[in-house]
């Protein structure tokens, strides 16, 4: 027995697990493969995670999709749904099962289609058509647009009802044509080239249509009308089918609507907000107008009043005004000053009155003098008895000879 | 002539961004009087010019009918359902 193994052979399982695994991962063959098959027993897992088995006629894998890998899933999976998934082969070490660990699944109708999309979205872009420095401006009153669609269908109703609605005076030129089969993605290309060859005026150019499958939608998926969207020097919108549908025309449009109603509400102004932006503008320009108006009037105003203030009137006139009140100050002084001198001179006079010896005279007083010499005598040694005299009385005087001096004893 | 010509070249949008920006400088106040009512001249002229550029369109809703290489020719659009005009080149 003991020649059957030595110890260092003797594996634990989830070593050989390991090993197994690695042997999955590090085949070629296995990993980032696509499988067609048929889904069966799916489960969608409260945590996100995919569970189910794909299978064929004779056999069968066990498969996980992981929530990380199909949030991004474009429809929901169900069992008996024939799919192509790619994915890595790899075992799942606690079971010791392989099973195949799905990074994508794709409707297997529309597997080739799906494929033709990337390949194509991936060279275009790499060749520099979505680019969106390329990408023109839409002007932002159109005058003339053109539509290039089905004109039976909803599309060019919702578009011509939308536009009108929000720009009543509008020229919409309808460019019917095929939307879906194999010769719509020429016709509609050959349209755009006709337009930017006859028609060079129109503002922009809305390509689409309603929604449908992705088989329906194929045409604008299409290389013939990539191109002819790039080479277009009118602009173009794009408008496929709902906002889920993307579609290479999408990428290469100048602009992206995603439904036809959307491209008409993008594209085409509403007149009336317009108009009343235009009303508001108006005002505010008529009220600033005004108003820089009266702050000039004011300026104008307020200068005139402080010219008026510092001019040489209003000095002439504080003169004026100073000589007035100057003389007024003046007479009164003088007025007074004449008065008090009147005042004095009166006093004067009356004291000169009476002072004076003719007062005295006046009431009975007589003055002697000499004569000749005018003394007047107060004393009787002034005079010799025989001398002559004069007395003066109030209303003249009398000569007179002294008889007799006597002398009053007291 | 010529002028007139260059005055349809010049997109609504453009003169709407005038407008805007002669309602900035009147309202920044720092015009002299005569700069003002130029500017609210010219601003009155730019909006009635506004106007006419909504206006001068006309309603039209016309179908291309291509008629070869070359040639075409319109018709007036009828949204009857069934009148299935697919022209092929």
């Amino acid at each position: 027995m003991n020649n059957y193994y030595t110890e260092s052979k003797i594996y634990t399982v989830s070593k050989i697990n390991k090993y197994i695994k690695n042997l999955f991962e590090n085949d070629y063959n296995l990993q980032d493969i696509w499988i067609l098959g048929e889904i069966s027993n799916f489960k969608l897992h409260s945590s996100g995670h995919m569970y189910f088995v794909l299978k064929d006629k004779e056999s069968q894998i066990r498969c996980v999709m992981f929530r990380g890998n199909n949030y991004s899933l474009r429809f929901a999976p169900g069992d008996g749904m024939k799919v192509k998934v790619r994915g890595d082969v790899s075992v799942y070490e606690k079971r010791g099962e392989y099973q195949l660990y799905v990074k994508e699944i794709v409707e297997a109708g529309k597997g080739e289609l799906y494929l033709a999309f990337e390949r194509l979205k991936l060279k275009l872009k790499e060749e520099g058509l979505f680019s969106e420095e390329i990408k023109k401006k839409l002007p932002l009153i159109p005058k003339n647009i053109a539509v290039i669609t089905s004109s039976t269908g909803a599309a060019i109703r919702d578009i011509i009802t939308i536009s009108l609605r929000r720009f009543p005076n509008l020229s919409i030129l309808v460019v019917p044509s095929l939307v879906q089969g194999v010769s719509a993605a020429q016709d509609i290309a050959k349209k755009i080239d006709f337009l930017n060859k006859h028609l060079k005026d129109l503002d922009f150019i809305i390509i689409g249509r309603g929604g449908g499958s992705l088989e329906e939608l194929w045409p604008f998926n299409e290389e013939i009308l990539a191109r002819s969207i790039y080479n277009s020097k009118i602009p173009i919108v794009s408008a496929v089918g709902h906002e889920t549908d993307f579609t290479i025309s999408d990428f290469v449009a100048d602009l992206r609507a995603p439904t036809p109603s959307a491209a008409a509400e993008m594209t085409i102004p509403d007149k009336n907000s317009l108009i009343n932006n235009l009303t508001l503008l108006k005002s505010k320009i008529t009220r600033a107008a005004k108003r820089n108006f009266e702050l000039k009037t004011e300026n104008i105003n307020s200068l005139c009043r402080s010219l008026k203030y510092q001019g040489p009137e209003n000095k002439i006139n504080q003169y004026y005004q100073y000589i007035d009140e100057f003389s007024a100050r003046l007479n009164s002084r003088i007025k007074h000053q004449i008065e008090l001198y009147e005042e004095r001179v009166k006093k004067d006079v009356q004291r000169l009155d009476s002072l004076s010896p003719w007062a005295v005279i006046e009431r009975g007083y007589s003055v002697c003098r000499k004569i000749p010499g005018k003394e007047i005598i107060k004393r009787l040694e002034q005079i010799e008895v025989g001398a002559k005299i004069e007395v003066i009385i109030s209303d003249g005087r009398i000569l007179s000879k002294i008889e007799k001096k006597e002398a009053v004893s007291n | 002539m010529k002028n007139k010509k260059k005055l349809e070249d010049i997109p609504f949008e453009e003169y709407l961004r005038k407008l805007e920006k002669i309602v900035q400088r009147l309202e920044e106040g720092e015009l002299t009087l005569d700069e003002s009512v130029k500017t609210y001249e010219e601003g009155m002229n730019i909006s009635k010019i506004c106007l006419e550029k909504l206006n001068e369109t006309k309603k039209k809703i016309e179908q291309l009918v291509i008629e070869g290489e070359e040639k075409y020719s319109t018709k007036p659009f009828s949204e009857k359902k069934g009148e299935n005009t697919i022209n092929e080149f």
